[in-house]
């Protein structure tokens, strides 16, 4: 079976403006894909093109083996997509707005209604199935905007930021939502913002900026690249500046900065064997260490490495 | 997709077209117009203490000469913002990623736009046809003929907002243009071409002048003789427009990338 999503080439231009130079990727089945960069780095313009949104400039984008642009209404039909936070016909209901998308994918009635009903269960709009969506508000609709995406129980989901808009407890609803589409085998690709995010549910992830994949990779292997991780380290008496100095001078420690109330941060390089072997250090130097914990994620480091600067 | 799956396609975004009309209550906003219209062509007759046509032709042009606000009318409300919409109100987000052709889309908003004004125009004449029964004894020919007629430019109307919608970026601009285009604009071209010795007979506004001729033959009067349009030339004006603006249309909202 060919791969849920495989680009090569991708491109998309603005007039002079690239907003996607020339992209390749390929997600696996079966795994959830993060797909990282700042505002206006292309993520929602490929994302546009995998679901037909967008032509592209150049390249092809094809799900599970069908081209997009050729043949958009079979390449969209194992499909769930949440894009940006759509709109709804207001005029309608959650139930109608469902039996319509439904409908369009040549649904049973019998399957629509039960469907429905679990996926507004899902997204815990149950509640709110009869009311008409003009009433929602902008968290309401990315809920149901989850819900229609589930509805046909597709193969490959394509989220743009599918957390935009909620809160805190909607987020992690989603969150848990796509843990549970991955645990049935199903193949999420979603872009984000929130490192956290993709950190907690992704398998997998790219990095973008500018139009062009800077990286791409198991987060494992994301996570080795990162060139520093950066540490708190706080002691009981503000370290004096002879011994950040003393510090600095370790082997692995890239960097150091006082951050107040007796802190600093350290940048190391390296995994967990320098991490102790600084502890270790800075404990048996005498200096009263009380805590001793990292600043962010690798992935985080490794963003903004990679992301210096995004200003357009 | 089978031939089969897109017929289906085609009846079910027509469907949720007219639940559109039916919810927004633009249908009932234009049948209580028709109704205003038709009480007042029935009730201001004897209040100002005059008695209607014996003639059921003449009875029933005074509710033609009505006809083309009320095709207007249905184009711009059930057809101006079927397609403009989708991406100004961003729904395209949620319509577009189904594996829906783009035509399928079209054809199904178009059908819907002309079955309800379809409607509207058949129940105005229904109207006519039960009055002029009720009031002369008798009903002719010509009243159906004139009702074929506003049916024909009523889906010359919706191809053109249509083609208005496709084009343009928002939906009040298209819903303006399109009543002004037919109200306003093109009666104007009709005067200007007239008084230049051109005849308008490839305006819209000037061939829907069969809908009421065939009713009641315009008289003479002082000033250049006006040009009175034949019906097979109007008809074939109708469906020019019509299927060259409906196939335009496609093209662009075929073309039209949801960007914003």
């Amino acid at each position: 079976m060919a791969e849920p999503i495989t680009v090569k080439g991708l491109g998309k231009d603005y007039g002079k403006f690239t907003a996607l130079a020339s992209l390749d990727l390929s997600i696996p089945a079966g795994i959830c894909f993060g797909y990282l960069g700042p505002n206006g780095a292309g993520k929602s313009t490929t994302i546009k093109i995998l679901t037909n949104l967008i032509r592209p400039s150049r390249g092809a984008a094809q799900i599970f083996g069908v081209d997009v642009q050729r043949r958009p209404t079979e390449a969209l039909r194992k499909v769930g997509t949440v894009i940006e936070t759509p709109e709804f016909y207001g005029y309608l209901s959650p139930l109608e707005v469902l039996a319509y998308a439904g409908r369009l994918r040549s649904m049973t009635k019998k399957d629509i209604a039960s469907r429905s009903e679990e996926v507004l269960k899902t997204v815990k709009l149950s509640g709110w199935a009869d009311k008409r969506v003009e009433t929602f508000s902008k968290g309401m609709k990315q809920r149901l905007a989850v819900a229609q995406a589930l509805l046909h129980r597709p193969d490959l989901l394509i989220l743009d930021e599918p957390t935009s808009g909620l809160d805190p407890r909607g987020m992690a609803e989603v969150r848990d939502i796509v843990k549970s589409l991955k645990r049935e085998g199903r193949t999420v690709f979603m872009s984000s913002h929130l490192l956290g995010e993709v950190q907690e549910v992704c398998d997998a992830a790219a990095l973008i900026d500018h139009g062009k994949l800077l990286l791409q990779g198991t987060l494992e292997e994301l996570a080795k690249r990162a060139d520093a991780t950066t540490f708190q380290a706080t002691f009981l008496q503000p370290p004096a500046r002879d011994e950040i100095a003393w510090i600095e001078a370790l082997e692995g420690v890239k960097g150091v900065t006082a951050s107040g109330n007796g802190s600093i941060e350290l940048r190391l390089a390296g995994g967990p064997e320098v991490q102790a072997a600084v502890i270790n250090a800075i404990v048996r130097s005498g200096m009263p260490l009380t805590s001793f914990r990292p600043i962010g994620t690798a992935l985080e480091q490794l963003y903004l490495e990679q992301i210096k600067e995004t200003e357009r | 997709m089978t031939a089969k799956e897109t017929l289906t396609q085609v009846f079910v975004v027509a469907s949720y077209e007219i639940r559109k009309y039916l919810r927004s209550r633009r249908l009932l906003g234009v049948l209580v117009i028709l109704a205003l219209v038709v009480g007042l062509i029935l009730g201001l007759p004897p209040a100002l203490g005059r008695s209607y046509s014996s003639d059921a032709n003449r009875f029933v042009g005074t509710f033609a000469g009505f006809t083309e606000i009320l095709v207007i009318l249905c184009g711009t409300l059930f057809a101006a913002d079927a397609l403009v919409s989708e991406h100004e109100k961003r729904t395209g987000y949620f319509l577009f990623p189904n594996p829906v052709r783009r035509e399928t889309i079209v054809i199904g908003k178009l059908l819907a736009s002309l079955a309800a004004s379809a409607g509207i125009i058949l129940i105005y004449y229904l109207a006519a046809t039960i009055a002029a029964l009720a009031v002369t004894g008798h009903v002719t020919w010509e009243i159906g003929l004139s009702a074929a007629y506003a049916l024909a430019y009523m889906a010359c109307v919706v191809g053109v907002a249509f083609l208005l919608s496709a084009v343009l970026k928002g939906t009040i601009t298209a819903t303006v243009l399109t009543f002004f285009l037919f109200f306003l604009i093109f009666t104007i071209v009709s005067v200007a071409l007239s008084a230049g010795g051109v005849q308008p007979w490839f305006i819209p506004s000037a061939a829907s002048g069969i809908i009421g001729n065939v009713l009641s033959p315009p008289s003479d009067g002082p000033g250049p003789p006006p040009y009175i349009p034949d019906a097979p030339t109007s008809l074939a004006v109708f469906a020019v427009y019509f299927v060259i603006s409906a196939i335009v249309a496609t093209v662009l909202f075929r073309r039209r990338e949801l960007k914003s």
